[in-house]
């Protein structure tokens, strides 16, 4: 696993991209929770 | 012009943020016009080919690295010559540099090389190993033919040194989240309104959603490049710091059930976390030497803000703005979902008990 990303050093990139982006999406995941949240409060 | 071209981008990504306002609904063209710069640098920053010269090989070579790295050349097959051990050629080849190269090639199938196997006469992208002189190339095939952009090879980087157009606007936002954070703070204790508590709140947290991003950013690569997750930098003791200041913010507002208080008191407490951050991102890590680019023992101020010559590709150039254009435009954005739904939660909430 460690030498695979030794040798094909744009994976080291790509998972540092996928870190961005899991970090993005965990942040609208919980903008997503206070917006239902909210519409329940709204619907009777 | 490298000035210019950083902080178009900034400019870019800020005025998409500041129009028609922080937390104003944003038109259909602007939510376009933000996926279409995103696109074109998610493209732009993974797409190109990393491709280096033929005095790249010989360096990596000299490294003791045996392995063949990809190099930006013309093969001139026309003048290819055999030589007496049967099916070896030896092929010239043209860098950037004036300097002239040649290949020794055994063909697979001991006989004539075809034209199209190097790419007939075009640029190309070679993978490339010293032979046994500076001027001699082993080859390992032709990577692409015709690039049209290609990125510049970094000895010791190689394709990590993309890590720039992802890694740095992390830490870019964080600072940038922290002082709007410090702007609204100091609008509040001017003016005691909720809606500016939670413009600052909301920057706060997503400020340091974004420094955990570019803490673990570079590590990941720091694993690859220096060794290990954490070495103790001085740059990462005090994105650390700064961690643990802004820990402390939110520490701070859940523990004040007042609604004023807290955001009184959180706000003196932005406004000082804010004069840290400005410290601790741009002043202490280039007081010390460290591994960062652009500490106090590296010889330039580091690929984004040194004038040198050559610290920057004009082409990294552009994708490093792009870049900082399309992540401050997703901070915006996320700032003004946050800010949104915090005022209609207020709103609901008074609405209710009135």
């Amino acid at each position: 696993m460690m030498t695979f990303f030794e040798q094909n050093a744009l994976y080291v990139v790509l998972l540092i991209t996928l870190t961005v982006w899991v970090g993005i999406a965990f942040y609208l995941q919980a903008l997503d929770k206070k917006v239902s949240a909210l519409e329940k409060k709204i619907t009777p | 012009m490298k000035a210019l071209l950083l902080s178009a981008g900034f400019i870019i990504g800020i005025a998409w943020g500041i129009f028609p306002g922080i937390s104003k609904p944003k038109s259909t063209f602007a939510k376009l016009f933000a996926l279409v710069v995103m696109t074109i640098t998610i493209i732009l920053s993974l797409l190109p080919q990393t491709a280096g010269s033929p005095e790249d090989a010989v360096l990596v070579s000299r490294m003791g690295a045996t392995k063949f790295i990809p190099v930006l050349c013309t093969i001139d097959i026309s003048h290819a010559m055999r030589t007496d051990a049967p099916g070896e050629w030896i092929i010239p080849l043209h860098g950037s540099s004036m300097k002239s190269f040649l290949i020794r090639y055994t063909s697979p199938t001991m006989d004539d090389i075809d034209n199209n196997t190097f790419g007939d006469n075009n640029e190309v992208i070679a993978l490339l190993k010293r032979g046994s002189n500076d001027g001699e190339f082993f080859i390992n095939g032709i990577v692409e033919i015709n690039p049209i952009l290609t990125l510049p090879y970094i000895v010791g980087l190689e394709e990590r040194a993309r890590i720039l157009y992802f890694h740095v606007p992390m830490s870019w936002i964080a600072f940038l989240a922290y002082i709007i954070a410090m702007i609204y703070s100091v609008k509040y204790l001017r003016n005691p309104d909720q809606y500016y508590d939670s413009i600052a709140s909301s920057a706060a947290s997503l400020g340091t959603v974004f420094c955990v991003l570019a803490t673990i950013t570079g590590a990941i690569w720091a694993k690859f490049n220096w060794g290990s997750f954490w070495n103790w930098d001085p740059r990462e003791i005090s994105i650390f710091v700064l961690l643990l200041i802004y820990s402390a913010y939110f520490v701070l507002r859940s523990a004040i059930e007042n609604e004023e208080t807290r955001a009184r008191l959180s706000s003196v407490y932005a406004i000082l976390g804010a004069v840290a951050a400005v410290f601790f991102i741009y002043v202490a890590p280039r007081i010390y030497g460290g591994l960062h680019p652009g500490s106090a023992d590296d010889s330039s101020s580091g690929p984004v803000l040194s004038q040198q010559d050559g610290t920057l590709n004009v082409l990294k150039q552009i994708i490093l703005s792009l870049s900082f254009a399309s992540f401050t435009i997703i901070f915006f954005w996320l700032l003004n979902l946050s800010v949104r739904i915090k005022f209609a939660k207020k709103a609901l909430f008074y609405s209710n008990n009135s």
